[in-house]
């Protein structure tokens, strides 16, 4: 406000007092006094500083002085001499210092906005622009630049349990939701003037939306799928909470750092999953031993048939052979049956006897009646002992 | 000089007086003009307003929208179960007059905290009649709306407008979080033993299932098998029958010459015979009879 009052009055006191050095001189240095004051760390060369240090001090003599001239700038005829260079520089610092306040500079992410007596008139886009200063003040907002709010990120404000970002479910059960919101103007005059606190706000109606989506949805497709959704639907509240208040502001996602269940119960969901990777085990395992029990199965199945179809080989062809070796002597058999008959018995027993330990006892010898009379007194265990033993 | 002087200081006190009876409404901001505590005039409208200068005074006020967050508030819905809410409200003077009669000197932080009596009667109200399950999740909506409709008539005579009312949060008390970990907990640990016991359940199945089949595929085998060795038996009896029933009583003596030399083989075979067989018809003489 108070560069707005000064500005009147410093105008109307260059125009009132054009003709007089004195006046002028006055004039030039109360606008160079708020310049000096203002623009202190600003990118002035250091001589126009100079240059209004001195008109500072000028107007010291001027006014507190009387004519004095104690600060060995010498009598007020010197002063004079002085006046009309300085006079120039005065000038040429006040146009300066009237630029530096007109023309301001909106960079491509910015735009501004332009008040006349506090009424918004018109919109600056990026570049140079120019406003009647002091009677219109220009404000410039970050436009395009995307701005971020964290929620539910490290305690929050009071530190609380809840600020943490533990938010209720539909089915009562409680996760934790870190997400960001990312934002930026998409109309600078709504934005400027409709909401005092704009960041707060899109926080609470961010804090706000984010549960009473969770609050419709269940635990579990949050944690697991619903993500995308969720996000989605969440930033479309916002945005329509935030068009209700006209509030100018665009937001441009809803990322999602952290849905998780909170760190109380987070072990007993990690068993959960560890219960599911075990049941998978056990169902490989089984199917492991399922494959080894049905491969073996196969394998004694295969065996047993081979074996059979072995027999079956086996014992055909030995009946064949044995057949036909049969067939070859009886047809020999039948040209000669009686001396075939004898010679197959005689060499039959001439082979089996051969070998065989024998005994051969007559009748006569035995004993005369019933053929027992050595008979009884053979060693039968005697006898059978070499064959035994050997 | 001392025109200069006069002029100079007559020039100052001007300006001082031009600058005190003039004043600037921001956009964003509504104000009052007061005379000795008096409402002269009021403006609503940014731009440049005149005043007189030194006895009237300008209270400006806020144009925008202005945010209330309130502070945790301890609800008991229908069922009795506790929730803690905290909401906030967007709200805005509309009658800066009003706002001045009712607020005092203190701004818009006295009339925040007004608000918020206000609000949290408010809520309390609403809530107050609805069960925790609809704050909790389904009917959040509505009832926003019916809060921010029964604050709407108190906040009037405020002269503020209540633009919006929304429920930030609606949790569980503290103790009664532990009890929902502790029934979340139990949930999971259900749901892991539930998991094992599947999986256990799948695997004996499988286990079974391959148990059987593995029988299934042996028995059948061993079933083939003894069929094929059936077969082969069978056509070796057939080739038998066929070879040796040629001749039955040739066979019964040939095969019994064979038995013998099989049966009878070997050093562990003792025989006493009688030379009276017929392989001994010899032994004892020629059988040619008596030489005549």
């Amino acid at each position: 406000m108070s560069s707005n009052g000064g500005g009147p009055w410093g105008g109307g006191g260059d125009k009132g007092n054009g003709g007089s050095p004195w006046g002028s001189g006055g004039g030039g240095n109360n606008g160079g006094g708020g310049g000096g004051n203002r623009g202190g760390g600003g990118p002035r060369p250091p001589d126009i500083e100079d240059i209004l240090k001195e008109g500072r001090e000028r107007l010291k003599v001027i006014v507190g002085g009387g004519g004095g001239g104690n600060n060995g700038r010498g009598s007020g005829g010197g002063g004079q001499g002085l006046g009309k260079g300085g006079i120039v520089l005065i000038v040429v610092a006040a146009i300066g210092f009237y630029l530096f306040n007109a023309l301001y500079t909106v960079k491509p992410e910015e735009r501004s906005v332009v008040l006349t007596f506090g009424e918004r008139t018109s919109v600056g886009e990026p570049g140079l622009n120019f406003i009647f200063w002091p009677v219109q003040t220009a404000e410039i907002i970050q436009v395009t630049r995307e701005n971020t709010i964290d929620i539910g990120v490290g305690g929050g404000r009071t530190g609380s349990r809840a600020d943490q970002g533990l938010m209720l479910t539909g089915d009562e059960n409680i996760v934790d939701i870190d997400f960001q919101v990312v934002w930026n103007v998409s109309n600078p005059e709504d934005f400027l003037f409709n909401l005092a606190a704009p960041e707060e706000t899109i926080r609470a109606v961010a804090e706000s939306a984010m549960r009473e989506v969770i609050g419709k949805s269940e635990l579990k497709p949050i944690l697991n799928r619903d993500r995308a959704l969720v996000s989605q639907e969440v930033s479309d509240l916002i945005q329509s909470t935030l068009n209700n208040y006209v509030a100018g502001v665009n937001i441009v996602r809803v990322n999602f750092d952290k849905a998780d269940p909170p760190e109380e119960v987070i072990d007993a969901f990690r068993d959960v999953q560890a219960a599911e990777q075990e049941r998978d085990t056990f169902e490989k395992q089984a199917d492991a031993y399922a494959n080894q029990q049905l491969a073996g199965a196969r394998g004694e199945a295969a065996q047993m048939l081979q074996q059979a179809e072995a027999y079956r080989a086996q014992v055909v062809n030995e009946a064949e052979g044995e057949a036909s070796r049969f067939v070859a002597v009886y047809d020999e058999y039948s040209k000669a049956q009686d001396v075939t008959r004898k010679r197959l018995y005689l060499e039959t027993l001439e082979r089996v006897l051969g070998t065989v330990d024998k005994i051969i006892i007559d009748d006569q010898v035995g004993g005369g009646e019933g053929g027992n009379g050595v008979v009884p007194y053979l060693p039968l265990n005697e006898l059978r002992r070499p064959g035994g033993t050997n | 000089m001392s025109r200069a002087y006069i002029f100079l200081g007559a020039l100052v006190a001007i300006a001082f007086v031009v600058v005190n009876s003039l004043y600037i409404v921001d956009e964003r901001k509504q104000a009052i003009v007061l005379q000795f505590g008096q409402i002269k005039e009021i403006r609503t409208e940014p731009g440049l307003g005149f005043k007189l200068p030194f006895i009237q005074n300008v209270v400006y006020y806020e144009d925008r929208i202005l945010p209330l967050d309130t502070s945790p508030l301890e609800v008991t819905p229908l069922d009795d179960r506790r929730l803690v809410v905290e909401a906030f409200a967007r709200w805005r003077i509309t009658n800066v007059e009003t706002f001045r009669l009712a607020v005092g000197a203190g701004g818009e932080a006295t009339g925040a905290s007004r608000l918020e009596s206000i609000l949290n009667a408010a809520l309390r109200g609403v809530l107050g009649n609805v069960r925790s399950n609809d704050i909790l999740s389904t009917d959040r909506a509505s009832l926003m709306v019916q809060i921010r409709d029964s604050a709407i008539g108190p906040a009037q005579n405020l002269g503020v407008e209540i633009i919006d009312v929304r429920i930030k949060r609606a949790d569980l008390p503290p103790q009664n979080l532990q009890a929902t970990f502790a029934r979340m907990q139990a949930e999971r640990e259900r749901e892991a033993a539930d998991e094992r016991a599947r999986g256990q359940e799948a695997a004996q199945i499988v286990r079974a299932t391959a148990d059987r089949q593995a029988v299934e595929i042996v028995s059948e085998a061993r079933k083939n098998s003894d069929i094929i060795r059936g077969e082969a038996d069978a056509a070796r009896n057939a080739i038998f029958a066929d070879a040796f029933g040629r001749d039955p009583e040739f066979f019964a003596f040939y095969r019994s010459m064979a038995a013998y030399e099989r049966a009878l083989q070997g050093d562990n075979s003792t025989l006493v015979i009688s030379p009276d067989s017929e392989f001994f018809n010899y032994l004892k003489n020629d059988g040619g009879g008596p030489l005549q």
